[in-house]
């Protein structure tokens, strides 16, 4: 079966600074050459820190950027080549609030976004009134979207996406800077988009728990390269089980943790009390020095705890660095 | 059809700011009566025998009246190119636009074409009250004869200002670029004093500028003379649209290719 998503070494390289009078072009490189797949009706999550490269992916596979080298093909059509026919079938929620016109309604928004998807006039309307009765914006529908929270708009944002019925999603970090109940309700829609509608969804996020719960399958991508790809079950399985430690310690600088040792990170920092929450990949042997070298260091350790692996700890791992990081 | 979504919903916005609908009709009058005055008061009265000898129009109101009021419609292309597509990109709804299969192109033309009309709104205002105010005489008839012409400049318009589009998305910030365009078309295409006044070579730049043409040629309908008398403006107006579409045509597929390159966001 044809695969909804198709990449192939992509690379994309982007000019840096154009410094005149010598006008010479410094590039960098975003993606040094990933390669992927995804089925049809797959939740796929690309998992990495910012300026991994998630972004520069979705912007090619959307057709708004060129790659460098290799090739993507979204429903079989190519995205350089065969961009309108990629257009037709897929969207977009892009990362931020402000992909939405704040002076006109939710339902004007709508209007707009299905006319310049070609959406035949009553199709659109009854799309209208039934994406914004799934997003819980019915009653709102006549309101200005600059009145709208955060997760309003988001959910609005969502609902443009959806306006042409396409058969593959691109959301790109849907829940960035949402409250708990918001994201919840994004995560939950997005789920039933693929379980019930069969939509086949693309999505970056930097949230490791959203990754792991949503994805049928996850790349982590870090410096422009996929470091590892498989189900979250699989990818939890590189940690052996019962190795992963987490440290809570006061009095110590994050940047000093690498001198204690290269396979811990740190997970968390907490600048009111002064603590930092350690984690990384410890055996039994190594655990009792690593302690005593941070006692050594001057910091004064609060907790030790064996914990189950997570995404992030596969993450630790594989760059010697927490996500956050 | 996406481009009528398009201009619907940049009437909407527009007048969703009614202070910004009445400040740009007092504008466009304020900049009018100074004009106006000014001219009379160096040509030492309302009516020249030497303006109407080169131009075929005598009454300095009338004269002022037509070739600003098409000025200001002119670079609204421009100002739609340059503005317009700047408040997509800050807005951050460009990409939602260019992702669509409605393309960048048909939206940045039609967003040129919406700015336009939007402008032709304003400046009806300010042409019927400068025809009250100034006591300008104009028949219905010569209105109507000079719609044609009026259609065939909006079109040379649009051309020449979305050459502006292909440069604000490479370019991004352009506003301070794009103004000294705009005064220059002021100055050098006959819209407060006569060609006649300026050096040949400069008379020779303003023939590459569809404002100097179709200026010339609405005022000659408005006072009276027939279609015959415009073939020449007409002729260059024919020559030039073409000309400036191409042109805006080649620099946009340059500019579009460079920002797929580069990336449409980072204003």
């Amino acid at each position: 079966m044809m695969p909804s998503i198709e990449v192939k070494d992509l690379k994309k390289s982007y000019p840096k600074r154009i410094s005149l009078p010598f006008r010479r072009v410094e590039w960098v490189e975003a993606l040094k050459g990933i390669s992927f797949k995804v089925r049809k009706g797959e939740l796929f999550g690309l998992l990495g820190p910012n300026g991994a490269g998630k972004t520069t992916t979705i912007k090619i596979l959307t057709t708004l950027l060129e790659p460098s080298w290799g090739s993507a093909k979204v429903l079989g059509y190519d995205v350089v080549s065969q961009a309108r026919e990629v257009r037709r079938r897929i969207n977009l929620v892009a990362e931020g609030e402000r992909t939405l016109y704040w002076r006109l309604s939710a339902y004007e928004n709508l209007r707009y976004f299905a006319s310049i998807y070609y959406v035949p006039k009553d199709e659109a309307e009854k799309r209208i009134r039934e994406l914004l009765q799934l997003v819980g914006l019915w009653e709102r529908r006549n309101d200005l979207v600059m009145g709208f929270s955060r997760g309003m708009k988001q959910r609005l944002a969502i609902a443009k996406a959806l306006i042409n019925d396409p058969e593959v999603l691109f959301l790109d970090e849907p829940t960035l800077g949402l409250d708990v109940q918001s994201a919840l309700f994004v995560r939950e829609f997005v789920e039933r988009l693929v379980s019930e509608e069969g939509k086949t969804v693309l999505l970056t996020t930097h949230y490791m728990a959203e990754a792991e719960k949503l994805c049928d399958r996850i790349a982590i991508i870090d410096g422009g390269r996929i470091i590892a790809l498989d189900t979250p079950e699989n990818l939890k399985r590189l940690v052996s089980e019962g190795e992963t430690v987490e440290i809570r310690v006061r009095n110590l600088r994050p940047e000093k943790v690498k001198e204690i040792d290269e396979r811990l990170a740190v997970s968390e920092e907490d600048p009111t009390h002064g603590t930092l929450l350690l984690r990384g990949n410890l055996d039994e042997e190594d655990l009792p020095r690593v302690v005593e070298r941070l006692i050594r260091a001057g910091a004064k350790v609060l907790s030790v705890e064996r914990v189950e692996p997570t995404l992030e700890d596969v993450f630790i791992k594989l760059t010697g660095r927490a996500l956050r990081d | 059809m996406a481009f009528l979504a398009v201009m619907e919903k940049e009437f909407r916005m527009f007048f969703r700011y009614p202070l910004r609908v009445v400040s740009s009709v007092l504008v466009g009058l304020v900049f009018l009566v100074q004009f106006v005055y000014f001219g009379q008061a160096v040509l030492g009265g309302r009516y020249s025998s030497i303006l109407h000898a080169s131009t075929g129009v005598g009454d300095y109101p009338t004269y002022a009246l037509i070739g600003y009021v098409l000025w200001w419609v002119s670079v609204s292309p421009m100002e739609a190119s340059v503005w317009g597509i700047r408040r997509e990109l800050q807005r951050g709804t460009l990409e939602s636009n260019v992702a669509s299969p409605m393309g960048l192109l048909e939206m940045v033309v039609s967003l040129a074409l919406s700015w336009m009309l939007m402008d032709s709104a304003i400046m009806a205002v300010v042409f019927l009250t400068g025809v009250i105010a100034f006591g300008v005489s104009l028949s219905w008839v010569a209105l109507l004869k000079a719609l044609p012409i009026v259609g065939l400049a909006f079109l040379a318009f649009l051309g020449s200002g979305l050459v502006f589009a292909g440069l604000v998305m490479v370019f991004k910030n352009i506003g301070p670029f794009a103004q000294i365009f705009e005064f220059l078309v002021l100055f050098i295409s006959g819209v407060f004093f006569p060609l006649s006044t300026l050096p040949a070579w400069v008379v020779s730049l303003s023939k590459l500028i569809p404002l100097t043409h179709s200026a010339s040629a609405v005022r000659k309908l408005l006072v009276g003379m027939s279609y015959l008398d415009v073939t020449g403006e007409v002729t260059w107006l024919l020559v030039l649209t073409p000309l400036y579409w191409l042109a805006s045509y080649a620099l946009f597929k340059w500019a579009e290719r460079t920002a797929r390159v580069m990336g449409y966001g980072g204003y």
